[in-house]
């Protein structure tokens, strides 16, 4: 008999037939009687002073029901990290990139409110704008935040080990250079939300959110309400990827208008305003110097990343700290010196998304590592074995690797490639590359200072005994952690998958800090294991008060009670289930004892069952500063081997075939697993070949449609090769962690050691446009 | 001024007035409630809207209701037949080619189409037939299977 | 959501209440055929027309008809179909081809032939194909009809010789003349959803299997206003034996002759060096099909 019934499963996703049907509801399926809708006013230049704005216009519009500016909203300061509060929910003095937030309108029709929008005048007195971060830090460059006066809004010096010293044994240095570009989530569904204000009942804000918690307790503050007031309920969400995961200023300006009409008001983003709002990939300067010895050894690395920051600092102070300290690992690399500077330009802000500050890191350093690989006449695998972690491994800047299977992954995509047979024996034109990563499974501490539990959950039997109702805050966004704390649940109760009723993303259930760095399946999931252990502790207890059984001589396990001896008299039981239980039509039947009997006992001994659970990370390594920002309970790594086609005439890249094996400790459901790697590797190939954010001269995002921003198509993404690989953390709930981020890391740069090991060309700018790669051809001819 | 139309709605005879400036995709949400057609992009560049227009799919954000008068159009709620899954649907369901969920309406739309012309698609042919179907979430390679194993369900 | 603004909308039943509608708005009005065009510009508040003329339900503009040897295509065929009749497939390969790689699946159910070349785009995947075929468009107005060669057509971005009241309502292609072949290859960032980086279309016609090229067109999309001929290069095949070394040189004339520019999607360095390598290309396509027909 397998050791689970329900995990390490494919089963279906909880959610499948109501989107597979079209009755899966998102937010701007969300309608109300009453209800209004809202427009933004949005800065149509990138850096001025607002001298003026006359409103008077639009409030006379038929149909007009609030407009808002700053004066109307405050100048309570909020963003996502507590030491950075740099935004207001609509702009005071100046406005800072084109679609800065002046005014709103609420309206009987979106016409109308679209319509008053437009009549709002604004004078502004135009600034000069500051579009590139290196201009931005130059002496003398106009300022954008008055608190920062050199336009930095945050810096980081990190050094482990010493990194001059262990240069000076190395026998082979080098230094490169990599930039990436500006980003987009380009998930499907834009931004929506729906406020309702009752002054009895408080604020609801419906909203395509992939942190309710964080979002309730920003509009609290920003609102002036008790947090016991507002409560924030997340419909289903079509992917967020990372800029979804804070309070936005459309979340607190439809709260906002609520409060002030008393009436719903619904907004919801154009794809345009979705990517002026971006808080998206920054765009990240790297300078890497790494020192091996030899034999391969990895000595050590210097990194100065300069990151182009946007207008605000959004996730910014966690990425500028996550592009120095996700790096080092998964290899063993004793000196680590990292200096890093978030700068405030006059663009859409950057934030957070998948495989958070790293991913342009890991790109460039699995690109100079396999440059090193060649330069000492070393296989990139060999190589990276050499140096590879395992297992207890702790890394210079403290992350404990409490388990890791990078080695296996790594020699996984190595076997499942036949990388032996294809490196260095492919003709011109096609190419293999490798590359590894880490990411954390789970922040290890909350975006504000707290000893907060960091998820709760709750797990309630229905007094028939029929159905467990999960209650949990998470966040399903798409990436299913629905179904796999459903499965959870199930697992530690010892019912059906099917018995379990989830409702959850709704922040009256309790606390969970949301989907984001990769923390729900180990968080969330520890959670909801203990809350699922709890309500199945009280039935045995129950059961063991009317058997005379100990409680230790019991489990439960696929709805069926299991007793570890023999001739178990439970007919007294049974019959009172029965008797309780006149004018049903499904008495139970056969020689075992159900677990709806034993669930309906144990509410008729005790009133309704209810188990509850809470998670926080245990004590974390690393006293240092900014050791908040890495540290994890744990840790997933993976390793791909991609395949690509290049044209040698047009420079077009053809990614052919993907292997990838990622270690998420245990699969709690293998599909999903499978999906996310899946998914990764398709952004990551979006971002290597295509994505880019695109500027004018004047701040204007030149390219905001999914046209233009280009992510793959079916067309475009070949098949995976889809490994996973279990290795037990200890940490997580049943073995389990991360696979949400990770699996990401290592595509970029397996895509570009693919590209040079088909043309011989290095690419340290992304994307790998075939005209790059044309240009590097022809500039290799020329040499 | 407002129009009156005439059209077929999963298999339904109605009749809407309707602004010339509104498209079918405003249209079936808004006045028939027929929120499974979802609004990604609103350019025609997603597919996030797909209906079935006369047995094409199309981006409904890019057609006016105007133009549909007297024409038939599939959304996705006229898919299955009441209780039971269309062979597609039950395919994406179970071959875990649904993630967010806001392309699958799309997506199914488009793969029932492409399997009611050609029973047996290769897999260039199903990718293909998606290829105006964005999805973010998927990589899009269990949708393919799922395709596939539509395919011989159907068969059957 | 992108709202569109308010417009007032006429469903002509016939052409002549089309020429008559739009003679009489002249500038205010404009033609909705498929709309996967003017729709995305009148969201993004580029035009706003006061009405639009639906040419949807007006009968004999949607057919594909064999007209002595070679095709009349009404002006509000869809794209798809294009690529699913095998007259097409069969006999203008070319524009088959072309077809196939506009837009998406979903575009290209709704997209028009006819409005894939009345808008006039710099980039459009018909006219080229078309051009080198030497398509003609037929041009209807209340008192007249014309047809006009489709190298006369298009004057700039947006600009064509249609003249306020008049509607295109066929596309007339004669049938090649024998050892003739055609190919178009369009470079893309994606393989779907993509508006040219750089297009050729290329055809030859030779006086035999193993003969010389006695006819020759080179048409260059996305790097100039219109798509242009590369005339220097077309003139530089005619008289000549097809060799893999003619190709080579017409492409690199070819790649002198165009005066693109930056944007958003590619160089104009990097367009004239492509053009060089697509011309190449389809000129090869273009040989194997004329020896095989």
């Amino acid at each position: 008999m397998n050791k689970y019934s329900i995990i390490n499963t494919r089963l279906p996703r909880v959610d499948a037939r109501a989107k597979a049907t079209g009755a899966a509801r998102y937010t701007d399926d969300l309608s109300m009687t009453g209800m209004l809708y809202g427009a933004l006013l949005q800065s149509p230049v990138a850096h001025a002073r607002i001298k003026n704005i006359d409103t008077s216009r639009a409030k006379k519009l038929p149909g007009v029901k609030d407009v808002a500016t700053a004066q109307e909203a405050g100048a309570v300061r909020f963003g996502v990290s507590p030491a950075r509060y740099d935004e207001t929910i609509f702009c005071i003095d100046k406005v800072r990139y084109i679609g800065d937030e002046i005014a709103a309108v609420a309206a009987e029709s979106l016409e109308s409110a679209l319509e008053a929008a437009s009549m709002i005048d604004v004078e502004y007195e135009e600034l000069p704008a500051v579009l590139d971060p290196f201009e931005a830090i130059r002496e003398g460059a106009q300022v954008i935040h008055s608190d920062y006066p050199n336009n930095i809004g945050a810096e980081v010096h990190q050094e482990f080990g010493n990194v001059e010293e262990a240069f000076k044994t190395c026998d082979y240095i080098r230094t490169d250079k990599f930039v990436n570009k500006k980003q987009d989530g380009a998930f499907l569904e834009p931004q929506a939300c729906l406020a309702v204000y009752d002054p009895d009942e408080g604020l609801t804000l419906h909203s395509s959110t992939q942190a309710p918690h964080y979002v309730q307790r920003t509009l609290a503050m920003v609102l002036g309400l008790p947090i016991g007031k507002v409560r924030v309920v997340k419909p289903y969400v079509g992917g967020g990827f990372g800029p979804k995961a804070s309070a936005s200023t459309l979340e607190l300006t439809a709260c906002l208008m609520a409060m002030r009409t008393g009436r719903p008001v619904k907004m919801t983003f154009t794809r345009e305003q979705v990517f002026w709002h971006s808080r998206a990939r920054h765009q990240f300067f790297h300078e890497l110097t790494t020192g091996v010895k030899k034999d391969g050894t990895l000595v050590a690395l210097k990194n100065t990343c300069y990151l182009d920051g946007g207008a605000y600092s959004s996730f910014g102070i966690a990425t500028v700290y996550y592009a120095g300290s996700l790096l080092g690992a998964p290899y063993k690399l004793p000196n680590m010196k990292y200096d890093g500077y978030r700068v405030y330009t006059n663009k859409p802000a950057n934030g957070a998304q998948r495989g958070h500050g790293g991913v342009a890191a890991r790109a460039a350093w699995e690109q100079q590592l396999d440059v090193i690989a060649q330069e000492l006449g070393m296989d990139p695998i060999e190589f990276r074995l050499r140096n590879i972690m395992q297992r207890g491994d702790v890394t210079c800047n403290d992350f404990n690797m409490s388990s890791l299977g990078m080695k296996e992954c790594l020699e996984a995509v190595r076997d499942g490639s036949q990388w032996e047979k294809k490196k260095g024996k492919l003709p011109r034109g096609k190419g293999i590359g490798v590359a590894c990563g880490f990411f954390v499974s789970g922040a290890g501490f909350p975006i504000y200072r707290s000893e907060t539990f960091h998820s709760t959950a709750m797990v309630k039997l229905s007094e028939d005994g029929g159905t467990v109702n999960l209650y949990t805050p998470a966040a399903e966004i798409g990436q299913g952690s629905d179904t796999i704390l459903t499965q959870i649940a199930a697992e530690a109760l010892g019912v059906r998958y099917g018995d379990v009723k989830i409702a959850s993303g709704d922040t009256d259930f309790g606390v969970d800090l949301g989907a984001y760095s990769s923390r729900q399946t180990l968080m969330s999931g520890h959670a909801v294991k203990q809350a699922a252990e709890e309500a199945k502790r009280q039935v045995l207890e129950v059961l063991s008060e009317q058997l005379g059984i100990q409680a230790d001589e019991m489990d439960i396990r696929d709805g069926l009670v299991l007793f570890k001896g023999d001739g178990v008299d439970f007919s007294a039981l049974r019959s009172n289930y029965i008797k309780e239980h006149r004018g049903w039509t499904d008495p139970p039947t056969g020689d075992r004892l159900t677990f709806v009997e034993a669930a309906r006992m144990a509410y008729l001994a005790r009133g309704t069952i209810v188990g509850r659970g809470a998670y926080k990370p245990g004590e974390l390594g690393g006293k240092y500063k900014g050791a908040a920002v890495g540290t994890s309970p744990a840790y997933g790594c993976s390793a791909q081997v991609v395949e690509v086609t290049v044209d040698m005439e047009t420079g077009q890249v053809t990614v052919d075939r993907m292997t990838d094996a990622h270690d998420c400790g245990f699969a709690i459901n293998r599909t999903n697993v499978e999906g996310q790697m899946q998914g990764s590797l398709s952004m990551g190939l979006g971002e290597a070949l295509f994505e880019e954010i695109k500027f004018d001269g004047k701040g204007r995002v030149a390219n905001p449609t999914l046209g233009e921003y280009r992510i793959p198509t079916c067309l475009d993404m070949p098949n995976v090769e889809t490994i996973i690989i279990e290795s037990d953390e200890p940490n997580g709930p049943f073995g389990a962690k991360e696979v949400g981020e990770g699996a990401i890391m290592p595509t970029i740069p397996a895509i570009l050691n693919a590209v040079y090991d088909a043309t011989g060309v290095r690419i340290s700018e992304l994307p790998v446009t075939s005209e790059r790669v044309f240009n590097a051809l022809k500039a290799k001819k020329q040499q | 001024m407002k129009r009156l139309i005439t059209l077929v709605v999963n298999k339904k005879a109605c009749e809407i007035a309707v602004e010339p400036n509104r498209t079918v995709a405003q249209v079936l949400r808004e006045d028939l409630g027929l929120l499974g057609t979802k609004i990604g992009c609103g350019m025609g560049d997603c597919g996030a809207c797909t209906v079935l227009l006369d047995g094409r799919p199309v981006n409904s954000c890019l057609v006016l209701a105007v133009q549909v008068n007297g024409r038939e159009i599939e959304t996705i709620e006229g898919v299955s037949n009441g209780k039971d899954l269309h062979p597609v649907q039950k395919a994406f369901v179970e071959h875990g080619a649904i993630q967010c969920g806001f392309c699958t309406p799309g997506m199914v739309l488009s793969a029932k189409t492409l399997l009611e012309k050609n029973s047996s698609p290769s897999e260039p042919e199903i990718r293909k037939a998606l290829s105006g179907n964005l999805c973010r979430c998927t990589g899009y390679q269990k949708i393919v299977e799922a395709v596939r194993q539509a395919a011989e369900m159907m068969k059957k | 959501m992108h709202l569109l603004p308010r417009f007032d909308y006429y469903e002509p039943r016939d052409v002549a209440e089309a020429c008559k509608l739009l003679s009489q708005f002249k500038a205010s009005a404009k033609v909705i055929a498929g709309g996967t065009d003017i729709l995305v510009n009148m969201k993004k508040g580029l035009i706003a027309p006061e009405y639009l003329v639906g040419i949807g339900k007006i009968p004999g503009i949607s057919e594909i008809e064999p007209v002595d040897g070679g095709v009349s295509i009404g002006s509000n065929l869809i794209i798809e179909k294009l690529v699913e009749f095998d007259l097409i497939k069969k006999k203008f390969a070319m524009l088959s081809k072309a077809a196939s790689v506009l837009g998406s699946p979903l575009v290209r159910n709704r997209a028009t032939i006819g409005g894939n070349i009345v808008n006039a785009r710099p980039a459009a995947d018909l006219p080229p194909a078309l051009i080198a075929m030497g398509a003609r468009v037929k041009l209807k107005s209340r008192r007249q009809e014309r047809e006009i060669s489709l190298d006369r057509f298009f004057k700039g971005p947006g600009v064509t010789v249609i003249r306020p009241g008049e509607v295109l309502t066929q596309i007339v292609i004669d049938g090649p003349p024998p050892f003739t072949g055609g190919d178009y290859i369009k470079l893309m960032h994606r393989r779907s959803l993509e508006i040219a980086i750089v297009a050729v279309a290329s055809r030859i016609t030779l006086d035999g299997p193993d003969g010389i090229v006695t006819d020759a067109k080179i048409i260059l999309s996305s790097v100039a206003p219109r798509a242009v001929h590369a005339v220097r290069a077309e003139k530089a095949l005619i008289g000549e034996k097809p060799t893999e070394k003619l190709f080579e040189h017409a492409a690199k004339i070819a790649s002198n002759e165009c005066r693109p520019i930056d944007d958003i999607r590619g160089s104009a360095r990097y367009r004239c060096d492509m053009v060089e390598v697509l011309a190449k290309r389809t000129l090869r396509g273009a040989f194997v099909e004329a020896r095989e027909q």
